[in-house]
């Protein structure tokens, strides 16, 4: 942790009473911000244990007869288990897939001048800028073409890149300074030697940041999956989810509980890389 | 405050290196295929799958096409008839009015966030993790929770508002506030997201400069001001980018809290985009639209970008 | 050499006759196929239903394999014209009646010859034909009826409903049910465009002019038909600040016993099984007469597809065959559509609610969905917008159904 945002520490130290009700108020701001925070959550998890669950207008404190029957018919009635194996393993594939193709692109952007990189770079942000609701059409014949429907790579191709991850390390990559890749040149390092052993490294904390992005992008996405997986054994958790409610009726404590379920692999990776993220900028080498 | 100055570039003492070696360099086949190297992975997927149906959405957009029958060749009509509904203003006035209020509101909780968990706090990490929940719940617990919190009748904000003598609005049920309670709920949903990138932001300022600017006596918040915030631009720009992108094309939390109701006061151009496409036959018109808010969006964007010189401090 | 050359032109013209006799004839019964059947119904619940008469037919056919997708019923119809668009069309498909005519007119669908059309509801399978050519085989249907909490009538020592009420009666008894100090309500039903055209139907107006290219309900006995829906809110039920219209909120307040009578489907029998009260259902009332909603599911075959005998073979035993209609009613999958009245006995005998008589009682006089050639979804969500504006008083229901008129026309004339 930087000794210079240890500030408040050190004063607190001296224990005035300002710095001390300060921390104190802070500390409960963020405590009530996040019981805020964990409230649906929270919510949820309780559907989820209220057997027949309605869906009331006040969710209840403690339901009357809580059981786990609710994730029971989950896993044994409904393939949630085959389910949820697809959407980690879509989610692995895209993960690591995206961050090699926006690393190379933001060191390209970054790093690489060339007439028309700004041109160039624009196209790409205007990628983001057309509704996946229009694309979905052309989309789907353009792969029905290439004979990929109902396939786990019809479903994985289009996630391959995007424009969201390589500007966010275009960004990260701008903010390592250039005196480094100099050092390194000196050194007789060609680009590649530069973009995996001095760039790479010291934008940790926004590789981390990607990781945990796009791996929520691929482990929510719903529209492009409703389409072209079809298969119950290709079929993702968003579409299981949608599909526990029927045209008449639902069991909310079914959904409810595959909320939670789908909820959960995401936070254990979030924890997971936070650490990553939060990194002292002693280990960026700037000195 | 000499601050700033320090901030631009905190070891700018090398000499750049002679720009003749670094033309020639740029030339030469080697570089080219360097340059290729590095943005094919990205630029095969993008152009096969982006920009490809971009390409056919836009081809779409001068047809009229229900997805069932044949596509008809319509020429212009699509657009002149969205630029005559007023249907169309509607709808994008409605997306800016979303906009203008989860922007400031998600950046600065976020960065209130950030700030306030950075520092060393007891159970940081729990924190943390707690302060993205919301990011990964799905729109449709969120939904509810929050059409429950705004109860006009007994949801607990109006509760809490009555202690103070206030009448609560009717939020979602009310027109002139459906759009308000979305965009407090969009806000709270993500200020996790924001707290993220912000975070690891903050994490890549050079502690030197709050050593230096802490010599020059600074408090504070006139650290807060001269350091962190500049030296923050970066992410700063890139979540101001993102959310505006993002923002013009909201959808989910529309469609899960309201429906673009009460009385279509909340309907929004992807909504509007999507009832086109897929309820009401027309993907012709929606493609059309599609392509009105690319520009608005594209516009938006470039200004941006090229604003940024004026206020973004790169290392 | 040239009888030989006669012979082998022979051997060749015969061998062409035969193998194109054989290219054009239905596949023959030895060869296995494969045909894809894409659903919404069994979703939510019912898969395993849908796998047993499967099963079963694939049993009785055993050189065809069914290839079943399910698709959420929020997301069918999206799915299914994004395979319109790229002829990517199961063999088989779900469709509903709203969506019916856009499949039929479009020509992606293939004409049926039934095997058994009596063994159908005749207004059902009239329901899927165009020009007495059918083009889908109903799989189901449901109806809406009146339920009611039999031990808060009789708290109130009030009559049950029969099916001789009118509204009258109906709006006399939620009056004298809602009471605000325990937070009971007297009668739910939502405000929609389902209630709408029904409600019109039993005040004698209508929904649609006779020609189809302009709506008609912009009339006295519209205005007032629209209030009976409208005026319900804030008196015998809750108000939309209050929670009405969100999901399940009526089958909710009526379980916790807080609400007299509720306008809602069959679908909620099960929901309202182990009910710690007496509850009962009626035909719903009528005005001027007694019309009742009811909603049906339909199958039909690809025009495009490579089978289209096996896939008839199939849609007709999933419509008609005993499996489906056993399976059905012992799992409560809403009703199978057999013209079969002793098979449905069966049903009647089933435990609550006591009067299921009315769910067939209610198949005398049906409101059908009204439908259009173009803007049929932009009608319905136009209806339903401008009616909750009435209700929740930000218009009058004569500027409303003036309003929705003049939208609606512009859309579907």
């Amino acid at each position: 942790m930087p000794d210079s945002l240890r500030t408040n520490s050190r004063t607190s130290r001296k224990a005035t009473p300002a710095a001390k009700s300060k921390s104190v108020a802070l500390h409960v701001i963020v405590i009530a911000g996040a019981l805020a925070m964990f409230f649906p959550f929270l919510w949820t998890f309780i559907t989820s244990i209220t057997t027949g669950a309605g869906f009331s207008i006040a969710p209840q404190l403690w339901p009357e007869n809580p059981s786990f029957e609710a994730y029971q018919t989950l896993f044994t009635e409904r393939p949630f288990a085959r389910v949820v194996a697809n959407s980690v393993g879509l989610a692995l594939v895209t993960t690591v897939v995206q961050l090699f193709t926006s690393a190379t692109a933001a060191y390209a952007f970054s790093r690489l001048p060339f007439r028309g990189r700004g041109v160039i770079f624009a196209i790409y942000l205007a990628t983001m800028m057309i509704p996946l609701q229009v694309l979905i059409v052309p989309l789907f014949a353009e792969l029905k073409a290439f004979g990929l429907l109902d396939t786990y790579l019809g479903a994985l191709l289009p996630t391959f890149a995007s424009a969201f991850g390589i500007f966010l390390l275009r960004q990260a990559i701008n903010q390592v300074p250039r005196e480094l890749d100099e050092a390194a040149t000196l050194d007789g390092a060609g680009h590649f030697r530069v973009f995996t052993q001095i760039v790479l490294p010291n934008i940790r904390p926004a590789l981390a940041t990607l990781t945990v992005f796009a791996f929520m992008s691929s482990w929510n996405a719903f529209l492009w999956p409703l389409v072209v997986l079809r298969s119950a054994e290709l079929q993702t958790l968003p579409i299981a989810l949608a599909g526990l409610q029927g045209q008449y009726t639902t069991a909310w404590d079914v959904v409810m509980a595959g909320s939670v379920v789908s909820i959960l692999p995401m936070l254990a990776l979030y924890i997971f890389a936070q650490k990553y993220i939060i990194q002292g900028v002693a280990s960026s080498g700037i000195k | 405050m000499a601050i700033s100055t320090i901030g631009i570039s905190p070891t700018n003492t090398a000499t750049p290196p002679p720009k003749r070696a670094t033309r020639a360099k740029r030339t030469s086949a080697g570089y080219v295929l360097t340059v290729c190297a590095f943005l094919l992975p990205s630029a095969i997927p993008l152009a096969l799958f982006v920009l490809g149906p971009m390409l056919a959405a836009a081809w779409i957009s001068f047809t009229e096409w229900n997805l069932i029958t044949p596509m008809q060749f319509v020429g212009w009509a699509n657009y002149e008839s969205l630029l005559a509904d007023e249907r169309t203003g509607e709808v994008f006035l409605h997306t800016i009015q979303y906009i203008a209020g989860y922007l400031p509101l998600v950046y600065i909780g976020g960065l209130a966030l950030a700030l306030a968990l950075n520092r060393a706090l007891k159970g940081r990490s729990l924190w943390r993790g707690i302060y993205f929940l919301p990011v990964v719940t799905s729109w449709i617990a969120v939904a509810i929770v929050w059409r429950w919190l705004l109860n006009p009748n007994n949801g607990v904000v109006n509760l809490a508002l009555g202690w103070f003598g206030i009448d609560g609005p009717g939020w979602w049920t009310d027109p002139d506030w459906a759009m308000i309670s979305i965009i407090l709920a969009s806000a709270w949903k993500d200020l996790g997201f924001v707290m993220v990138i912000l975070l690891a932001g903050l994490q890549s300022i050079n502690p030197d400069l709050y050593d230096a600017a802490k010599v020059d006596g600074a408090g504070s918040w006139s650290r807060l001001k001269n350091v962190t915030i500049p030296m923050l631009s970066p992410s700063t720009f890139f979540v101001v980018v993102i959310s505006l992108i993002n923002g013009f094309q909201v959808f989910d939390q529309v469609y899960a809290m309201t429906g673009g109701g009460p009385g279509g006061s909340t309907q929004v151009v992807v909504q509007q985009i999507y009832d086109l496409t897929f309820r009401y036959g027309a993907a012709g018109e929606a493609s059309a639209l599609s392509w009105l808010l690319f520009i608005v969006i594209l516009a938006v964007t470039v200004i941006q970008i090229i604003g940024q010189k004026k206020w973004v401090h790169y290392a | 050499m040239k009888r030989s050359l006669l012979a082998a032109g022979g051997i060749l013209g015969i061998s062409a006759l035969l193998l194109s006799a054989c290219a054009t004839e239905p596949a023959s019964s030895d060869d296995p196929v494969t045909i894809t059947y894409s659903n919404f119904t069994s979703a939510g619940g019912n898969e395993e239903n849908l796998q047993t008469i499967i099963d079963a037919f694939e049993a009785e056919n055993p050189n065809v394999t069914v290839d079943v997708t399910t698709l959420p019923y929020g997301d069918y119809f999206t799915t299914l014209q994004t395979d319109l668009a790229a002829g990517t069309v199961a063999d088989v498909v779900d469709t509903n009646y709203d969506f019916f005519p856009q499949l039929a007119s479009s020509g992606s669908l293939a004409p049926l010859e039934v095997t058994n059309p009596e063994s159908y509801r005749e207004s059902l399978i009239d329901a899927y034909s165009v020009d007495g050519v059918s083009y889908g085989l109903p799989s189901s249907f449901s109806d809406v009826v009146l339920y009611y909490n039999a031990d808060l009538f009789d708290a109130a020592g009030l009559d049950y409903p029969t099916s001789d009420w009118t509204w009258s009666e109906e709006q006399a008894a939620a009056e004298a049910l809602t009471d605000s100090s325990s937070g009971t309500w007297g009668d739910h039903q939502p405000v929609s465009f389902y209630e709408f055209y029904k409600v019109l139907e039993q005040n004698g107006a209508s929904f649609l002019s006779d020609d189809g290219t302009s709506v008609a309900f912009n009339t006295p006995a519209g205005i007032e038909a629209a209030e009976w829906l409208t005026s319900k809110s804030g008196t015998v039920m809750p108000t939309i600040e209050e929670g009405q219209g969100t999901a399940d909120f009526d089958t909710n307040l009526f379980l916790e016993g807080k609400l007299g009578m509720m306008h809602s489907g069959i679908w909620v029998f099960g929901a309202l099984a182990d009910a710690p009260f007496t509850w009962d259902i009626a035909v719903e009332p009528g005005n001027t007469q007694q019309t009742s909603a009811v909603f049906s599911n339909a199958v039909g075959v690809s025009a495009a597809s490579d089978h289209i005998a096996e896939a008839s073979a199939f849609a007709e035993f999933l419509t008609s065959s005993q499996t489906m209609i056993d399976v059905r009613l012992d799992s409560g999958w809403e009703l199978p559509p057999t013209s079969d009245e002793d098979q449905l006995a069966v049903y009647l005998t089933k435990d609550t609610p006591a009067n299921r008589q009315a769910v067939f009682d209610s198949l005398d006089s049906i409101a059908l969905t009204p439908l259009v050639e173009n803007g049929q979804q932009e009608m319905q969500d136009i209806v339903t917008e401008e009616l909750i504006e009435a209700q929740a008083g930000r218009k009058s229901v004569a500027d409303a159904l003036a309003s929705a008129e003049e939208r609606i026309n512009a859309v579907i004339g």
